[in-house]
């Protein structure tokens, strides 16, 4: 009669013992490199496992109070080791080499995600994240959502199309409005305005200066404008204000100006991206404003 | 005049001094190892047996971290410090630093060239990838100073004032290139740049140590002995011809010590500034211009300000980190300027 309850207790402390293991090898303490990582991470519920995060990550609001462990591609290999992590997260721009090597000499796992600005690499990056917090579930739904969101909003600017050509837009990354860079082919600025429905009027690569002269040719139907230093409205003073050929443009004289949180243009997608798009689709294609409000 | 401190003096104390930057620089960190710790791990990567399983992290934080960084901090601060004292007793210029004859230009550019133009060496083979970046600043600060050498010179001699005119150009030269290689640059790499301009000693290893150790080693080995006919190069070219002094060699001699220790210097830890250009100063300001006393003083003050700016520079902002270039000045300029003033009043 002995046999069943050991077999009982034995079976049930095996259990016990199985989870605690599964527990004890997903990571508990961790450093994220990486601004739209760190909000994936806060997304998947495992703000509370981030003992220190970069620069770049500045959403959600809560990470500024953690330590910092300064840029992205300047880590330092004490400075991370002192905050005794068991995982250290970035993407492929997570650097210098030498100081990652060192970092996973100290037995610290050093994970590596994607920062293009592609769906395919959100889904992967969920889907490791999600591995590592033990939160899969969770994972495939947000990646699930995100894609059916982006998908959305393509299908509503195909059809707000319909009724209106794409305006030409123009997006300003400036520092209080003075020496605004444009977000010409190939950026993140260009992939943003292209997903909202814009045909991007700048062609060169990179983020570049334009002399006030070739602003003013270009004649931009929307500005779009980023600034680091100034909030909205201030911002779009002070850009006015710094560019004066910027106030015969259409974009101006209509009134059509919006602003782009700077945050989104650096590290890879993040989860707030679709709202801000929305916000920009909304935006470009007025008739069709209200639709893309929701 | 004013009053003078011992040769001896000096640099007994820079030695001990030295000492102690070297103990801080293995003692502190971010990681706070007890004092204990740092100790028995020391002596256990020296190979005594002491008993200690309890110690790996803090024998990997000592051996593969603080060690090499110390020991690439020395050698920085010392070669960039010698050339400095090579390059002022050439010019005969307190104002000399060794970016006058184009290395640092010329390192800059080899690394914008690196850093920007990367992707277009695409079939660089794995093993050279991780090196490309110090070696083409190694490549560029040795071209650059040995095009200003051979455009100071004619008829077999080096025209010293032609040489400087000639460094002056190709630095703007060289600033106008890591110009265009900015402006063609991506932000990543811009970033990249612009730290690197800084200066860091952060992720020193051993691999990209040993070069430079060499390189270093022999400068400080080498210059020292041109110590008397540096003095006499104070005096006057053809003072020091009539003094027996084979003047073209020596000014050979000087311009590629300068151009190998702080091309080695700069391709290991980015352009650091400032040390090159006072600390032959401030010794000078010390203890005189004898050169006999000034090359090995300014070895260990290098090392000294170079360590002592590396312990700013990783725990003000621990975790995070500045860069080195920032915190020399920072410091150097300050004690330089309250030296110059002490000294005239």
């Amino acid at each position: 009669m002995m046999r069943r309850p050991v077999a009982l207790i034995a079976l049930c402390a095996g259990l016990v013992l199985s989870t605690q293991a599964l527990a004890a090898e997903l990571p508990q303490r961790w450093v994220s490199a990486g601004g739209a990582l760190s909000e994936w991470v806060s997304a998947l519920g495992g703000e509370a496992h981030l003992v220190g995060v970069d620069t770049t990550s500045q959403h959600p609001e809560s990470l500024k109070a953690l330590p910092s462990v300064g840029y992205q591609r300047q880590l330092s290999a004490e400075g991370v080791l002192s905050l005794r992590p068991d995982v250290l997260v970035g993407t492929e721009e997570m650097g210098p080499p030498p100081v990652l090597a060192q970092i996973r000499k100290a037995g610290v796992r050093v994970e590596l995600f994607s920062s293009k600005a592609e769906l395919d690499a959100v889904d992967e990056n969920l889907r490791h994240l999600g591995q590592l917090l033990g939160a899969e579930q969770q994972a495939t739904a947000l990646a699930t959502g995100y894609r059916q969101q982006l998908d959305g909003l393509q299908a509503e600017v195909k059809q707000a199309q319909v009724g209106q050509k794409a305006p030409g837009v123009l997006l300003l990354v400036g520092h209080a409005g003075a020496k605004p860079l444009i977000a010409g082919q190939g950026t993140a600025g260009d992939w943003l305005l292209r997903q909202a429905g814009a045909r991007n009027l700048a062609e060169h690569q990179g983020y570049k200066n334009f002399s006030s002269e070739a602003l003013a040719a270009l004649d931009p139907d929307v500005v779009v404008f980023s600034d680091r230093a100034l909030a909205d409205e201030q911002a779009l003073q002070a850009l006015l204000k710094e560019n004066p050929a910027l106030a015969a443009s259409r974009a101006v004289r209509e009134q059509r100006l919006v602003s782009l949180d700077p945050t989104l243009l650096v590290g890879g997608l993040g989860p707030r991206l679709p709202a801000s798009l929305r916000t920009l689709a909304g935006a470009f294609y007025p008739a069709a404003k209200a639709s893309f409000a929701q | 005049m004013k009053q003078r401190v011992q040769p001896r003096t000096l640099i007994v104390c820079l030695s001990l001094l030295c000492l102690l930057a070297v103990w801080l620089s293995l003692a502190l960190g971010p990681v706070s190892l007890p004092l204990f710790d740092t100790l028995r791990a020391g002596l256990r990567l020296l190979g005594l047996p002491v008993a200690g399983d309890d110690l790996q992290q803090a024998e990997m934080i000592l051996g593969q971290i603080r060690l090499p960084r110390t020991l690439l901090g020395l050698a920085v601060g010392a070669v960039l410090a010698l050339s400095g004292v090579a390059m002022q007793g050439l010019f005969r210029n307190p104002l000399a630093d060794p970016g006058l004859v184009g290395v640092a230009a010329g390192a800059a550019m080899g690394a914008a060239v690196a850093i920007v133009g990367g992707s277009w060496f695409g079939g660089m083979p794995d093993v050279l990838a991780p090196y490309l970046l110090s070696l083409c600043a190694f490549i560029g600060g040795l071209g650059v100073t040995a095009l200003v050498y051979r455009l100071g010179r004619r008829d077999g001699q080096t025209n010293v004032a032609t040489m400087l005119l000639a460094g002056v150009a190709m630095t703007a030269l060289g600033g106008a290139a890591v110009g265009l290689f900015s402006y063609l640059a991506d932000d990543a790499t811009l970033r990249t740049l612009t730290f690197w301009n800084l200066g860091s000693l952060n992720g020193a290893s051993y691999e990209r140590l040993w070069p430079l150790l060499m390189v270093a080693g022999g400068v400080a080995l080498w210059l020292p002995r041109r110590a008397r006919a540096l003095n006499a190069l104070l005096l006057g070219e053809s003072e020091a011809r009539h003094l027996g002094i084979e003047v073209e060699r020596l000014k050979r001699e000087l311009v590629f010590c300068t151009a190998l220790g702080v091309g080695a210097a700069v391709a290991a830890a980015g352009l650091i500034g400032f040390i090159g250009l006072v600390v032959p100063h401030l010794v000078r300001l010390l203890a005189g211009p004898d050169h006999r006393v000034v090359l090995p003083a300014s070895l260990l003050a290098g090392g000294v300000l170079m360590l002592f700016a590396d312990l700013v520079a990783r725990l003000v902002l621990a975790p995070a980190e500045l860069p080195i270039g920032i915190v020399t000045a920072l410091i150097g300029a300050p004690f330089f300027l309250v030296l110059l003033i002490r000294g005239r009043s």
